[in-house]
């Protein structure tokens, strides 16, 4: 089961940048910006997907 | 045999023979599945790392779980295919789809030509979908995914596999879809998708494809590789996905990075290939930062981007505690299955 947790990073500038750091259980995480991250979970909720031609 | 024989009913060719394996010939990356960087198995979910075999991408729709891709035998003399299973004991009907998104910048030269996808295919005994559906889609977004949008709408060629149609057997069958790619598509997509069966999947509810090919012309020439040589095949992966391992060696030193506070480090590292992109997201596994002067390890509780680059990324680690401001400490393996690795896919 996988975990998503947003974490706040400072950067050498000064401005904070937040990234999705995504559990995936067994010791392995996924790491991306979180606007990254939340644009490629829209996919599964969207509509049907086309199959025929 | 001449390349006008096999590459197209209409180009003329009078350079004489030419081998079957032209460079690039093949627009899908990773074709005949040679390349895992990422290991040979792999759990799909709905996330963003739906890859196993290096770009070829898996989804369940709804995001649901009980979908395994994972490296099989290949068809045609070939060592691998690229295995896509319903995992035995689910009895999810959530359709199941994998396949390969062309970058825009490697589509452009199909626009508006007759192209024939060609692959392999085979099913388990225990296959409980009735078809599976094999489309060529385009969109007009620049580097565009499938799956992203839930599909990207009409197909401009497609096939149904069955048994009915004898193109769907538990031995390797060649199947064939050609269609002419839209003139205004900015992105190309070979997707095979179908809805299991209602029931408990089997040990065996499974699709295999092998030696899988996109080219231009009307006619299926023998598969090849898109960089012509297995190293090129393996760059052209790592324009998209790179992946450091500890398989080689179990306590290998990535790099040096210095220490701004007590908690974090900044590094900055040299992929081996430009990538498509800058480094969108990484993944990682078992790595520690280590002080060498007092043999000291630390434990890291993330990584993430500090200024993204497609070839020279410099990123965050972030431990618990403990590190020493403007101190210089290794970023290492901590054993056999660790790995780091920087993604641009589409």
């Amino acid at each position: 089961m996988e975990n998503v947790t947003f974490l706040d990073v400072t950067q050498m500038d000064g401005t904070t940048k937040t990234f999705a750091i995504i559990d995936r259980g067994n010791g392995e995480f996924t790491s991306m910006p979180k606007a990254d991250y939340e644009a490629s979970t829209l996919p599964s909720n969207s509509s049907t997907p086309q199959a025929g031609a | 045999m001449s390349r006008a024989q096999l590459t197209s009913t209409v180009e003329q060719n009078t350079g004489g023979a030419v081998a079957p394996f032209v460079a690039g010939k093949n627009f899908l990356v990773n074709g005949l599945h040679e390349i895992w960087q990422r290991g040979t198995s792999g759990t799909v979910s709905q996330s963003a790392t739906a890859y196993v075999a290096d770009h070829w991408w898996g989804t369940r729709f709804g995001g649901a779980a009980g979908m395994t891709m994972s490296q099989t035998t290949g068809a045609n003399n070939l060592s691998y295919g690229l295995r896509a299973q319903r995992t035995a004991g689910n009895t999810d009907t959530s359709i199941i789809q994998f396949g390969q998104n062309i970058e825009s910048l490697h589509a452009e030269p199909l626009r508006g030509q007759t192209v024939t996808f060609s692959f392999y295919v085979r099913a388990g005994s225990n296959f409980s979908s009735s078809s599976v559906t094999v489309g060529l889609q385009a969109n007009t977004s620049t580097d565009g995914v499938y799956f992203a949008n839930g599909g990207w709408g009409t197909n401009f060629a497609s096939t149904t596999l069955s048994s009915a149609n004898s193109n769907l057997n538990t031995t390797y069958t060649k199947v064939t879809v050609t269609g002419t790619v839209p003139s205004n598509a900015v992105g190309v997509c070979v997707v095979f998708l179908y809805s299991p069966a209602s029931g408990t999947a089997g040990a065996a509810d499974y699709l295999d494809v092998s030696a899988c090919q996109l080219e231009i012309g009307s006619v299926a020439t023998l598969a090849s590789r898109a960089g012509g040589t297995f190293q090129g095949e393996l760059a052209l992966c790592q324009r998209y996905y790179y992946r450091q391992s500890g398989t080689e060696n179990a306590s290998m030193f990535l790099g040096y990075g210095q220490a701004y506070s007590s908690s974090q480090l900044y590094w900055t590292t040299r992929l081996p290939v430009q990538m498509r992109t800058t480094v969108q997201a990484l993944d990682y596994y078992g790595l520690q930062v280590y002080l060498n002067s007092s043999g000291s390890g630390y434990g890291i509780s993330s990584i993430s981007i500090n200024q993204s680059s497609s070839i020279s990324p410099s990123l965050f680690v972030t431990c618990t505690s403990g590190l020493s401001t403007n101190t210089m400490y290794n970023i290492f393996m901590a054993g056999s299955s660790s790995y780091l690795g920087f993604s641009a896919e589409l």
